[in-house]
């Protein structure tokens, strides 16, 4: 059984259906690349996941336990975390102060100095600016400081909503080889991007999702060939 | 004169922990509890209706019932009105106020309930050849100690990181771990706190207490809110602050005309709210959609 | 989601109001002297509400306020129509300032007048006011009621001051009382369905993106807010010649509670909700009075304890705030129910 199983998810915002039916697995060690165009349901598809927006129908079974419905603090607390979209860091606390919150999460109590510790050395920035007011942070930095406090729960599975977005494309490139050290490091990953040649290269799998539903699901070999990307990014003879 | 500028501070003390208690759930729930006077108002029951007692064991009593009134009102009502237009939720915390407010007259009466809590508080002093009121002094003394504790609550433990967190962004908050049932709970039940100690003040002065007791200070607490800034506890406490210190200071200014302290007051506060909309504490203008 | 409401004429949407109030004023109003005395309180009340309906159901800013236009109104029609020897001896009004002693109008040119004042002080403090929003407003809003009541509550010269005014005189003709809640209503109606209502009920939902369509958002809120505070002015004066008296109290704390939540309960984005609110409270609340006196209802009798009534009440709005948040009609116009047609 994968870690991650979403069976035939719909959800939305009140009346308006935003996903419509969407499945897919992700088993342990592993990164999925979810990609599509704008609007069509990427994060909407995240926040169900995570609970931060409750489902229509389907199921998502996270470590053999069913987590459709559950609250987003009991699902953090399973090891599940969420990145969300424009990072969400509390710009009025300091940067210490939002590690710590990401501790909140944690299923064991114990080793939080441990996993503080080790956040640093991933990510130095948090050190230099530990006791400063987190708004100041560039917008990179700040997306750092983001993973940081998802990882300070030490999740199973770290889902990403749109970790490149505002970020130029230095800065870009130093995040995601950070992303690729915790995913070498063993957690599982979903990230979702708009830019889909960021995700699709080093993915095991990335999905294409148009219109609240999978339109593709490609693999690294794919989406060296750019015709059948393009195909189902934009959806030949639609 | 002296006398008047401690009656100003204590009265800002007052009125900055009042500002506090309904700042609390504010801040975690974009609420107006009205129903924020009802729990200064049964307080100030407890408090007068057991002073057979030690004080301690009177103020203790009068915190655990007043404390429990608020999580009530946090699951029998607020719970199920999560995520609703707050215009609802400002009304419904008024119809609950008024529910309070019928329910005390039937378990009490409409007249007013009196007993003298405190007695060794009530009187003067000499301090350097000018005479000053015990109970202004020991209000400062009772205010600066519970905000200072409050301070600490807020800024130094994880509770205090989880509302500060939860007040800017609940749901980013809620993902990283943070139980909003709980956190809820606890604001409540601080602010229920709060008004006891505002309730003692209160008792202390003036012993004769109504359904209506906690109604005026809450009004004018709101008022505080409003234009200290709603979006910070520390906003909250100095809009109260602020609100105490200008009618005290109208009171003793204006002479016969004190009784105008109020439209002066609102006039200051109309004001201010118009140059500052997002409170004092903002930078100019916000439209904040409550 | 938020209805938004009609906007073209609509024979049943307009006439459908108008003829439930004519039923209830005939059948309930004509047919006990107490049931006649609650039915006018109800139509004073409507009125009100509507004034709440036309600025705070379109345009989605809460006032807390609208209790000063009440109260002004009440007044002037209450010292232009009261006659000259009470100004002048009554105990109240000892202190009274001389030239209001002496005038003394018609009823229906001293409501003309109170709405046209009430409309005028609307006018100047919604030029100060109409840019905040949300809980500014209300405070804001809630400082003009603040002002009003201690004014009118420590001035004997304006006034009687916290005590009543006696001898206001009475409207005892029931389809007075409805030609004047009839007028507000179609005054209200128009304006929903015009231009500007449409506007504002725009900006209800998004007050930030209605200034790239256009719409002046100042503009069109103080229109409304001047009507709102006329209407209410209306109101006020309506309720001091069914009460025959003047008094402050009545227009503050519990008469704001009582009014927005009429509107609420009712559904304030539509007129219709405002009717429904009205009555439905004011039918609930005389239900339980009745109850209270071991009265039979509907032949029916239940007794409560004394006092209980007011819990109940509240409680009863509590409750329907949970169970429906947008008010008893939804946000919808009246409309026949739709027989034969799928």
């Amino acid at each position: 059984m994968a870690l991650l199983e979403v069976t035939n998810l719909f959800a939305g915002y009140g009346k308006v259906e935003v996903i419509s039916g969407i499945s897919f697995n992700l088993e342990s060690g592993k990164s999925i690349g979810i990609v599509g165009p704008n609007g069509v349901g990427k994060s909407t598809l995240l926040q169900a996941i995570a609970g931060s927006i409750s489902t229509k129908t389907g199921t998502v079974t996270f470590d053999g336990k069913k987590i459709t419905g559950k609250k987003p603090e009991d699902i953090v607390r399973l090891g599940l975390c969420l990145v969300p979209e424009g990072r969400q860091i509390f710009s009025g606390l300091s940067v210490k102060e939002n590690l710590a919150l990401g501790l909140t999460g944690r299923q064991n109590k114990k080793g939080a100095k441990e996993i503080v510790s080790k956040m640093h050395d991933l990510f130095p920035v948090l050190s230099t600016h530990e006791n400063h007011q987190a708004g100041m942070l560039s917008g990179g930095q700040q997306q750092q400081l983001a993973i940081a406090r998802a990882l300070i729960s030490e999740p199973k599975v770290l889902l990403l909503d749109e970790p490149s977005l505002g970020l130029s494309p230095t800065v870009i490139t130093d995040v995601f080889d950070r992303l690729k050290e915790i995913i070498n490091l063993g957690t599982s990953v979903v990230i979702v991007e708009q830019r889909a040649n960021l995700v699709t290269t080093f993915a095991e799998q990335t999905i294409v999702i148009r219109d609240g539903k999978v339109q593709a699901t490609l693999t690294p070999a794919d989406a060296a060939n750019s015709d059948s990307l393009q195909r189902s990014y934009f959806g030949a003879g639609k | 004169m002296i006398q008047s500028v401690l009656d100003a501070i204590s009265l800002g003390g007052l009125y900055s922990l009042a500002a506090l208690g309904l700042g609390l759930v504010f801040g975690v729930m974009r609420l107006v509890n009205f129903a924020h006077a009802e729990l200064i108002t049964i307080a100030a029951y407890t408090l007068v209706l057991t002073t057979q007692y030690p004080l301690l064991v009177s103020i203790s009593f009068a915190l655990i019932v007043t404390a429990f009134i608020a999580l009530l009102m946090e699951f029998t009502i607020y719970r199920r009105l999560r995520g609703v237009n707050p215009a609802i939720m400002l009304i419904a915390s008024f119809g609950l106020s008024t529910v309070l407010q019928r329910l005390y007259e039937l378990m009490f009466g409409a007249l007013p309930k009196s007993a003298v809590v405190a007695p060794f508080l009530r009187g003067d002093f000499k301090f350097f050849g000018v005479s000053i009121t015990i109970s202004s002094v020991i209000t400062i003394v009772l205010t600066i100690t519970i905000l200072l504790l409050m301070g600490y609550i807020v800024e130094k433990t994880s509770l205090g990181l989880q509302l500060r967190a939860a007040s800017a962004d609940f749901k980013t908050a809620r993902l990283l771990g943070v139980r909003s049932n709980r956190l809820i709970g606890a604001a409540f039940a601080l602010s229920g706190v709060l008004a006891t100690f505002v309730a003692l003040i209160l008792v202390i002065q003036n012993p004769q207490v109504s359904p209506y007791y906690g109604l005026n200070i809450t009004i004018l607490s709101l008022v505080g809110i409003v234009i200290g800034g709603i979006a910070s506890l520390r906003g909250a406490a100095m809009g109260g602050f602020i609100v105490g210190v200008v009618l005290s200071a109208l009171n003793t200014l204006l002479g016969n005309g004190r009784v105008y302290a109020y439209s002066w007051l609102f006039i200051l506060v109309l004001i201010i709210l118009l140059v500052r909309p997002g409170g004092l504490l903002s930078k100019g203008s916000e439209l904040e959609r409550v | 989601m938020k209805h938004n409401g009609v906007t073209r004429f609509s024979l049943q949407n307009f006439l459908g109001p108008i003829v439930v109030l004519i039923a209830v004023t005939y059948f309930i109003g004509g047919s006990s002297t107490s049931l006649q005395l609650v039915t006018q309180l109800a139509l004073c009340l409507f009125v009100m509400v509507l004034s709440l309906q036309i600025f705070v159901g379109n345009s989605g800013v809460l006032s807390f306020g609208h209790g000063a236009f009440a109260l002004v109104g009440s007044y002037t029609s209450a010292i232009l129509t009261a006659p000259v020897n009470i100004k002048d001896n009554a105990l109240s009004m000892n202190q009274l300032w001389e030239p209001l002693v002496n005038p003394q109008v018609n009823i229906y040119l001293s409501l003309l007048i109170a709405s046209a004042i009430s409309g005028l002080i609307a006018a100047i403090t919604g030029s100060l006011l109409m840019r905040l929003n949300g809980l500014a407003a209300g405070i804001a809003t809630f400082a003009l009621l603040g002002v009003a009541y201690n004014v009118f509550f420590n001035n004997k010269k304006i006034g009687p001051g916290s005590q009543a005014l006696p001898g206001v005189p009475l409207i005892t003709n029931n389809w007075h009382l409805l030609l004047l809640a009839i007028l507000a209503l179609v005054i209200v109606y128009f304006f929903n369905i015009s231009k500007i209502g449409r506007s504002l009920r725009a900006t209800r939902e998004d007050a930030m993106a209605a200034p790239s369509i256009g719409i002046n958002i100042f503009r069109i809120r103080w229109i409304a807010f001047t009507i709102s505070g006329a209407l209410a002015g209306l109101a006020g004066g309506m309720y001091s010649h069914v009460a025959g008296t003047f008094q402050v109290q009545d227009y503050y704390l519990e008469f704001t509670f009582i009014t927005l939540s009429m509107l609420i309960v009712g559904g304030s984005a539509s007129l219709w909700g405002a009717l429904v609110g009205t009555f439905f409270i004011t039918a609930v609340g005389h239900i339980l009075l009745m109850m209270e006196q071991d009265l039979p209802v509907f032949g029916i009798k239940v007794s409560i304890p004394l006092g209980s009534r007011a819990v109940i009440i509240a409680l009863t709005f509590v409750a329907m705030l949970l169970w429906r948040s947008d008010g008893i009609t939804n946000g919808k116009e009246f409309s026949l129910p739709k027989i034969g047609r799928k």
